[in-house]
């Protein structure tokens, strides 16, 4: 059985478990969220919208932390590709009643290609998200919103974003669920049962499916990275609890070959005292 | 008595706006006709810290800060967390008890937890004891945080004669737990329970709520009775007051039916830990 382990064995209420309680989750993520902004004075939340999972949640729950009028969604396709996942995005946006836009990416990426000719999939995904980041740091400062990041702890374990890209954000609510544990909650938060019975895609192209790309259901990945990582276990324990030996393996090759898109570069360290060496400062100092 | 406990959310780093805080609290929990109010772990400062602490240092004999704080003391007995200076550049994590204009008590932080998500021991001197003292309204004992989690210090406490025992807190809750709310929350009610239960005192633990850098505190402060029964609980983590009459005669009624302090022999103990401690072989 996985899911539950032993925190503590002295009481029930110490077990640590992979299964949430929505309510509560909503509760401390919304309280996140308002607190986030309030320290940095502001107000208001921007998101982008794909029509996916985690960003439907993620405005979700902006949105009950910040109140509708306080939500931007920003839909981002690249021409006519997912017109079904605008179209989602957009049915989000308007049962929650935020503010949404439309910007089509396409002509920025082309104008970037089309001097410098590509067919590598993955980095033309890579510049797509990274235009999209682009767009949504520039609104963030017009609309003076910032920007919650849709990251789940899934996909950053794995290293399955795109750095400055997807995951570029200032806060990130949801980095701390796998994505079980948010699918469980957009059920909770009321989501689209569309959205919620969607394959998960990064939306790099057509057809792609994180699940294909990876080689592995987010239900194993899930079940792997909370032995792994929430419980420590090791590899060789997790393989001996009746896990495939070449998931494990591929789980943890990933996990070890992301960390630079979990951490700021490092400094050269050469005088004194120095940024993120010795000079050591909270990101919420003096909030 | 009356104790409060002000489950409340510190400005990271910001003196000025915890000062108004806490006046804020302590002039709510007089109106309550409380005789103490505790407030969490480094409630004057924040927790996570890092190189601030060396900027939000106070030394309580000298900070104009300490002088207002202990003049709101003339009125209500106030338990609040400090970086302390105690000496030029040497920082402590430490709790102070203010009554009557006067400092009463001073207990810096021992067990100062560096490990995972914690570096106290990177930024904060440890202190070196634990020690009961002398209160308006019967002997009590402070401990910090990871202080509480060890039970030697919740016996020393006990065996110096401790009836109240104050636990200020800033602890994060970590991890999902089948009864909802954090795991870690039952972890401190458990040690409560225990702790309240086998030293015949009052347990009062005053934990912080809010937000640092992602961590949510878990707050779910709570009192338990010298019988070990939970006597009043915050919920959740939002910021608030709560309010409880203690009865130290309640001590005696318990000492009397378990008579646990009766027959500590703490002199065999130190005999036992003696031998252990210059047997311990690295």
């Amino acid at each position: 059985m996985t899911g539950q382990s032993c925190f503590f064995r002295l009481s029930k209420g110490l077990f640590t478990t992979m299964k949430i309680n929505p309510p509560f989750v909503e509760k401390v993520l919304c309280a996140f969220i308002k607190e986030e902004l309030s320290k940095f004075h502001y107000s208001r939340g921007i998101i982008g919208l794909s029509g996916g999972l985690d960003s439907s949640v993620c405005a979700f729950l902006a949105a009950k932390a910040l109140g509708p009028k306080n939500v931007i969604g920003l839909i981002l396709p690249y021409r006519k590709t997912f017109s079904e996942d605008v179209r989602d995005a957009r049915s989000v946006a308007r049962r929650l009643g935020i503010r949404s836009r439309l910007i089509d990416i396409g002509p920025m990426v082309d104008a970037y290609f089309s001097r410098f000719p590509a067919r590598d999939k993955i980095r033309i995904g890579n510049k797509m998200a990274r235009e999209r980041m682009s767009i949504l740091y520039d609104l963030s400062a017009k609309e003076k919103a910032l920007i919650l990041g849709t990251s789940n702890k899934t996909e950053l374990l794995l290293g399955y974003g795109t750095i400055h890209g997807d995951t570029a954000c200032a806060i990130n609510p949801l980095g701390d669920l796998y994505k079980a544990q948010v699918r469980e909650l957009a059920a909770h938060l009321g989501v689209p049962e569309k959205i919620l019975a969607k394959k998960p895609t990064a939306g790099l192209w057509l057809g792609q499916t994180d699940e294909g790309e990876i080689g592995l259901s987010y239900e194993e990945i899930d079940r792997i990275l909370f032995r792994l990582v929430d419980e420590r276990q090791t590899p060789e324990a997790v393989i001996g609890a009746g896990f495939r030996r070449e998931s494990v393996e591929k789980i943890v090759f990933l996990i070890r070959n992301s960390e630079f898109k979990r951490k700021m570069p490092p400094i050269a360290k050469i005088s004194s005292r120095t940024i993120g060496h010795d000079f050591l400062y909270p990101y919420d100092r003096n909030r | 008595m009356r104790i409060s406990l002000a489950q409340v959310a510190p400005r990271l780093g910001n003196l000025q706006k915890n000062l108004e805080l806490h006046n804020y609290f302590i002039e709510k929990a007089r109106k309550k006709k409380a005789d103490l109010i505790v407030f969490p772990e480094l409630s004057l400062t924040g927790y996570t810290l890092m190189d601030m602490v060396q900027e939000v240092g106070l030394n309580p004999a000298k900070a104009p800060l300490f002088k207002r704080l202990r003049a709101s003391s003339r009125e209500i007995d106030i338990v609040l967390g400090f970086v302390e200076e105690k000496e030029p550049g040497l920082f402590y994590n430490s709790a102070a008890y203010l009554s009557k204009d006067q400092i009463l008590h001073i207990h810096r932080k021992v067990f100062l937890p560096t490990y995972g998500m914690f570096e106290e021991g990177k930024f904060f001197g440890q202190g070196k004891n634990f020690r009961p003292f002398a209160t308006p309204f019967g002997k009590m004992g402070l401990m910090i945080c990871r202080d509480f989690l060890s039970f030697g210090a919740g016996y020393i406490l006990f065996v110096g004669g401790a009836e109240v025992i104050v636990v200020i807190s800033a602890a994060p809750g970590r991890g999902f737990s089948n009864e909802g709310g954090f795991a870690t929350t039952r972890m401190w009610e458990l040690m409560g329970e225990a702790l309240s239960f086998f030293s015949s005192s009052f347990v009062a633990y005053s934990n912080r709520v809010g937000f640092e850098d992602g961590k949510a505190f878990a707050g779910g402060s709570f009192i338990y009775n010298p019988l070990g029964n939970l006597i009043a609980k915050a919920p959740g983590v939002d910021e608030q007051m709560i309010i409880a009459d203690l009865d130290l005669e309640e001590v005696r009624s318990a000492r009397k039916k378990w008579p646990f302090k009766r027959d500590d022999r703490p002199e065999l103990l130190l005999q036992a830990l003696q031998r252990i401690v210059h047997d311990d072989e690295d």
